[in-house]
Formats: C-alpha cells, structure tokens, sequence
C-alpha cells in the first residue's frame, strides 16, 4: 500500500503507522470474526463488532492525509497526490460500472468493503504511468 | 518553463543527487526540473536561485 518512491522521514513515518494500522486492523478482524463466529450477538454488539475492522481502514486514510502534510518534497507530492486523483476516479468509475451491471445485469455482488484495496491496486497501477509523465 | 538548471549544476561540478541534497529534496525532483516537466513552486524556484546566486527570472524563462 506504499506508492512513495523515496526514503525520507515523511516516508518512513508513514510507513510505520501504515504499519501499525493494519496490524491493528488484522487484530481486529480476527477479533471480530471470532466473537460473531462463536457467540453471534445481535443489535448494537453485532455493529460495534462490525464497525472494529473499519476503524483502523479509516485510520490508514489518516494515515495518508499526515503523510501529505510530513512530506516536504513537494515534487513527490505532487506525483503522490496525482496518482491518488486517478486512483480515486478509477475507483468510482469501476464501482459506478459494476453497480449498474448489478443492478441491471445480474453480476455478482461487490463488497463495499473491497472498495479500500480497490483504491490502492488503481494506485499502484497509475503511479508509475504518473511518474513516467515527469521523466 | 525552460531552465538552465543542468548547465548551472554542471558548472559547479555536482550530481543531481548532490544537488538534490542542498535542496533537500528528492534526486527525481532534481531530474524533473532539469528536463521541464515539473515547474517548481515560489519558495523552492526562490531557494535554488539563492544556491546558484541568480536571480528566478534568470534561471526560468516562459516557453
């Protein structure tokens, strides 16, 4: 999940909370899966369960957002903030695309969920494209 | 914008990562000004005048 192409102290900062999410988030998981797996609670319980595993998914937005503000490169900023603009409108256009193949077609469901790593393989497919505009 | 950011880092003998680090910013910054794809911000365009000793408007010129 990492399209920063340099080793400065923005980097490795981000790096390692990125790391810390989701390793939070894995725990989370698990913790998550296990207790509805074992004990299948309902009402408030079953969404604060659900809610666990978004929670450090939406820390690892965060996560971006402070590296964006650390990263004093600003050419690096602008490829990274670049790639994620494409990332984010490939990602809508696909999601609105295979929403109305759902709706209308009958293809398989997407989990709203997937839309996070979604975001990322766009991501890591334009960055070089974004890159190589600059060489 | 046009520049004469290679000649002027040639003259003084250095790399572009050497360059880059006086800058403090990355080598591929460094590569990106020089060949004009990538037209720096105020404070940095001001920041590497200031290395060179020359004045913005003698370092960047309008296509």
């Amino acid at each position: 999940m990492s399209i920063c192409a340099n080793n400065n102290r923005a980097t490795k900062g981000y790096r390692l909370r990125l790391a810390a999410t989701m390793a939070t988030y894995l725990i989370c998981l698990a913790t998550t899966v296990r207790i509805l797996g074992r004990h299948h609670p309902e009402g408030w319980v079953a969404y604060g369960l659900a809610l666990l595993p978004a929670l450090p998914v939406v820390g690892a937005i965060g996560v971006i957002g402070i590296y964006l503000t650390e990263e004093k490169d600003e050419y690096q900023r602008t490829v990274i903030v670049q790639s994620m603009l494409w990332a984010l409108g490939l990602t809508m256009a696909t999601l609105t695309v295979w929403g109305f193949l759902e709706l209308f077609a009958g293809v398989a469901h997407f989990q709203t969920y997937l839309a996070f790593p979604l975001f990322w393989v766009m991501a890591a497919v334009v960055s070089p494209f974004v890159r190589m505009r600059y060489r | 914008m046009k520049n004469g950011l290679r000649e002027l880092r040639a003259k003084k003998g250095w790399s572009q990562a050497e360059l880059a680090d006086r800058l403090e910013v990355s080598r591929q910054s460094v590569n990106a000004i020089e060949t004009g794809k990538y037209d720096p911000s105020l404070p940095l365009a001001f920041r590497l005048a200031r290395l060179f000793g020359k004045r913005i408007e003698e370092m960047f010129e309008e296509d």
